[in-house]
This record gives C-alpha cells, sequence and structure tokens, in this order.
C-alpha cells in the first residue's frame, strides 16, 4: 500500500459495519489514506480488534457500537464523532443483516425481509438524515457513500429480497445527490463483490465455489475488502471524486456489467 | 384473458387488478394481475421524513407488492405486470422517499422473474411519467437532459400485452412508457 497517500489527512470518516467483512476493509483503506476513522460496529468485540488493527499501522481510529436499526444510536454515533474530533467528513453505511436464501413464494415478511430492510434501507434513512448537518459543515468534503450491490440492479434468484433494500440504496443516492448537490455534499454508492470472512469460510467448506466465482470473473479473482474496495470507497471520499455524485460503482472484477 | 383496469392508482392501499384464470382441468394455470403500489405522491424535503412517514411511503407498497406477488402465484397467475413511476431509475429532489420505493419494487421484480421463470410465470415493469404519481414532478428535477421525445404517454396498452400470453417470453423486464422522457 502507498504509503504516502494523505488524500483524506485531517478529515474524519464513519464507517458503519466496520466490524468486519467489506466495512473493515473500507476502514483501513480510509486510514491508511490518512483519514481518523469511526468504526461503527454493533459490538465492540468486533470493532475493537478493527481500530487496534489500524492503530498498529500508524492510523488513527476509534471504535464507537452503532446499532444502525435505531436512529437513537445513529445520532448518538453522530455525535460522539462530532464531539470528540470536531467534524464528520464521511458518512459510509455498509451495516447489513440478512437471514440468507429464501423463496420469493414462501418468504416471511418478519424473517426475511424485516432484518434487510431495516439494516440496509432503514440505516441509510438514519444514517443521512443524522449526518446531513455535519456533512453540510464539511463542505466541500461532504460525503455520504453507501454500500449496495450488482443485486440491487439485476435481481437475485437464490434471494429476492435482498435485492429491493438494495435497489433503495442506489435510488437514495439518486436522489439525495440532486437535494444535497447544491449544499456541496456527494452521495454514491459502491457495489462489490469480495471476500467477506463469511464468503471465505464458504470458500473453505466449498472450494468450487471459489473456482466458479472466479471462473466468471473475467479478472479471475475474488476482490480483496481492503485493496479492492475499500479503494473505490477512498476515491468516492476524496477530492479525485469531487465532481462525481448519484453514481454507483460496482467493484467485482467485471462479473457484472449491465449498468 | 383478463381485465385490466386503466389509470395508475396513487391512493388507498395496493392495487390488483384481473384474476387467475383456470382453464380446463384442475391445476391448470394461466390469467394475469396487475399490480398498482401505492407510492408517495407528496414531495418532502429528506430531513422532514419522519419514521412514521418512511413506514408509509416505503415499508407499506414494498410489503404490500410481495404479498400481492404471492397471492398471485399462489392463484395460478402466470402473467404478473406492476406498475411504477421512473422515479425510481432517475432519483428524485424531495422524492427520496417514493424513489426508494419505487426502485426497490422494480427489481424485486427481476427477481420474481428470476424464481417463478420455472413456474412458468412472468413478471414484468411498466414504468411510466412521475406526472402520473407524484404530485410535483417538476420540482423532482428533470428525468433526462432532453424532453420527451413524444406528446403522450399512455401505458395501457403496454400492460394488456405484458398480461396477455403473446408477451411469453418476457420477463424481468421494465417497458418504460413515458413518451421517450427516460432513455
Amino acid at each position: 500500500m502507498d504509503v504516502t497517500d494523505s488524500r483524506l489527512a485531517g478529515r474524519v470518516a464513519v464507517v458503519t459495519g466496520a466490524g468486519q467483512g467489506v466495512g473493515e476493509g473500507i476502514a483501513r483503506r480510509l486510514a491508511q489514506a490518512g483519514a481518523t476513522v469511526v468504526v461503527a460496529a454493533r459490538r465492540a468485540e468486533t470493532g475493537q480488534p478493527v481500530v487496534e488493527a489500524i492503530l498498529e499501522a500508524g492510523g488513527a481510529a476509534t471504535c464507537i457500537e452503532t446499532d444502525v436499526t435505531s436512529r437513537d444510536s445513529v445520532r448518538h454515533c453522530v455525535a460522539a464523532t462530532r464531539e470528540q474530533f470536531g467534524r464528520l467528513d464521511v458518512m459510509v453505511h455498509n451495516a447489513f443483516t440478512s437471514n440468507g436464501r429464501h423463496r420469493l413464494e414462501d418468504c416471511d415478511l418478519d424473517r426475511h425481509w424485516t432484518p434487510m430492510s431495516r439494516t440496509a434501507v432503514w440505516g441509510s434513512l438514519y444514517c443521512a438524515q443524522e449526518a446531513h448537518q455535519a456533512l453540510r459543515a464539511a463542505r466541500p468534503h461532504g460525503r455520504l457513500i453507501l454500500i449496495t450491490s450488482p443485486s440491487g440492479v439485476e435481481g437475485s434468484a437464490n434471494m429476492p429480497l435482498y435485492s429491493p433494500v438494495k435497489a433503495a440504496q442506489r435510488a437514495l443516492a439518486k436522489s439525495l445527490a440532486r437535494e444535497w448537490g447544491p449544499e456541496g455534499i456527494t452521495v454514491n454508492c459502491v457495489a462489490p463483490v469480495a471476500g467477506s470472512p463469511a464468503l471465505v469460510r464458504t470458500f473453505e467448506t466449498n472450494p468450487a465455489l471459489r473456482a466458479a466465482m472466479e471462473a466468471r470473473t473475467p479478472l479471475r479473482r475474488v476482490g480483496d475488502i481492503t485493496t479492492d474496495v475499500g479503494s473505490v470507497a477512498l476515491f468516492l471520499a476524496s477530492d479525485d471524486a469531487a465532481y462525481v455524485t448519484g453514481q454507483t460503482v460496482v467493484c467485482d472484477g467485471g462479473s457484472f456489467l449491465g449498468l | 384473458m383478463v381485465g385490466v383496469s386503466g389509470g395508475v392508482g396513487v391512493s388507498g392501499g395496493v392495487g390488483e387488478s384481473g384474476a387467475a384464470a383456470v382453464r380446463g382441468g384442475a391445476g391448470e394455470r394461466g390469467g394475469a394481475v396487475v399490480i398498482r403500489p401505492r407510492f408517495d405522491p407528496v414531495a418532502r424535503g429528506f430531513d422532514e421524513i419522519s419514521d412514521d412517514d418512511f413506514q408509509a411511503a416505503f415499508e407499506a407498497p414494498l410489503q404490500d407488492t410481495i404479498q400481492a406477488m404471492q397471492r398471485a402465484v399462489a392463484a395460478g397467475v402466470t402473467r404478473i405486470v406492476v406498475v411504477v413511476p421512473t422515479t425510481g431509475m432517475s432519483g428524485g429532489d424531495h422524492y427520496a422517499h417514493t424513489a426508494m420505493a419505487a426502485e426497490a419494487v422494480r427489481v424485486l421484480v427481476k427477481s420474481a422473474a428470476r424464481q417463478w421463470g420455472a413456474l412458468g410465470v412472468t413478471v414484468n415493469a411498466v414504468a411510466v411519467d412521475p406526472a402520473m404519481v407524484i404530485d410535483d414532478p417538476t420540482l423532482a428535477g428533470p428525468v433526462s437532459l432532453a424532453p420527451a421525445a413524444l406528446d403522450r404517454a399512455d401505458p395501457q396498452a403496454v400492460i394488456d400485452f405484458l398480461a396477455s400470453e403473446a408477451s411469453g417470453d418476457v420477463t424481468g423486464q421494465t417497458i418504460v412508457v413515458d413518451g421517450g422522457l427516460w432513455m
């Protein structure tokens, strides 16, 4: 990693769901570029190790326990961030919970829909609304980044209710790009496919899945949560993307080419 | 063939028209349902959206649509058509809540098409001019840089086609019927 990268020096970023997976990768990458990162994890026992890894690498980070399904919890996270660091420039909403594969005709709304809607969609509502004032104050550096999925564009045969929640996030990015653009805030999405811990564990028990994913991916590998996905989030968070808003950047090695 | 009512419903619960048409022996499937989710037509600054507003503007149309689709398949319907505004595809200033629901419904259509194709069920969306759904499309912002290519946009014929047997090889699609505004 380029240790001279200081694109986010002096800026403060909150990353939800940063205790593992894609969120962790984004938190690490933003910290490598000089941001002070708030690891907003639901439980400190997952968030704190990420903080310690960032500190060991010479970065700056802290953990604030945050439940994105609770407006009060997100409000506390934003307030504590501003109180501790004096500002908030970048809000990344990544946290997400699902209950796995389901059939649409048999699915139960409480079991299959609500956990995804609450974390992805309502979490986006809360993160955007509660961070808005801080992002406006951070002009011209205010950034809202939502982590969505290629499935939010093309639908999903395995998790049909996953796609609409991810689609809603894309529509929110387009809408807020229009509404918050005059305030100098950019709003974008990243749609990654990367080797999260859950996926890596699956690979260990099902090597054929890795081979299949690599075979269908033009770049012939599964993405890295930090160097691949985190770097796209860093671009969108940085001044390099100051004139980019309302967009979805697909980061999946070229598997989905439908945009 | 089933009757399909005109217009785009914006009030009340989810609108459904059509019925499963049982032809011949027991278990035979057929017929169409047109689902018109109730999208919030009211402009709201994003910061002003309360939890109750969002429950009504996002959760209600999504959950109603999911359940309407489930009822349709359980009834043996083989054509499902869902009507949405293009606001979900373009985003909308002061209409984030409506855009989120509209786009979520539109992509739900794709997921349903992927799962239910093997059952012989097609699921498609018709995307209509935002002016047919929301109160103030000018506030929402331009759908495209160019003006609409046509001065008319009646989606009914396309809805009828997608609800008919003739559309059997079409599924997971969004046909935009807005006079050539969104391209």
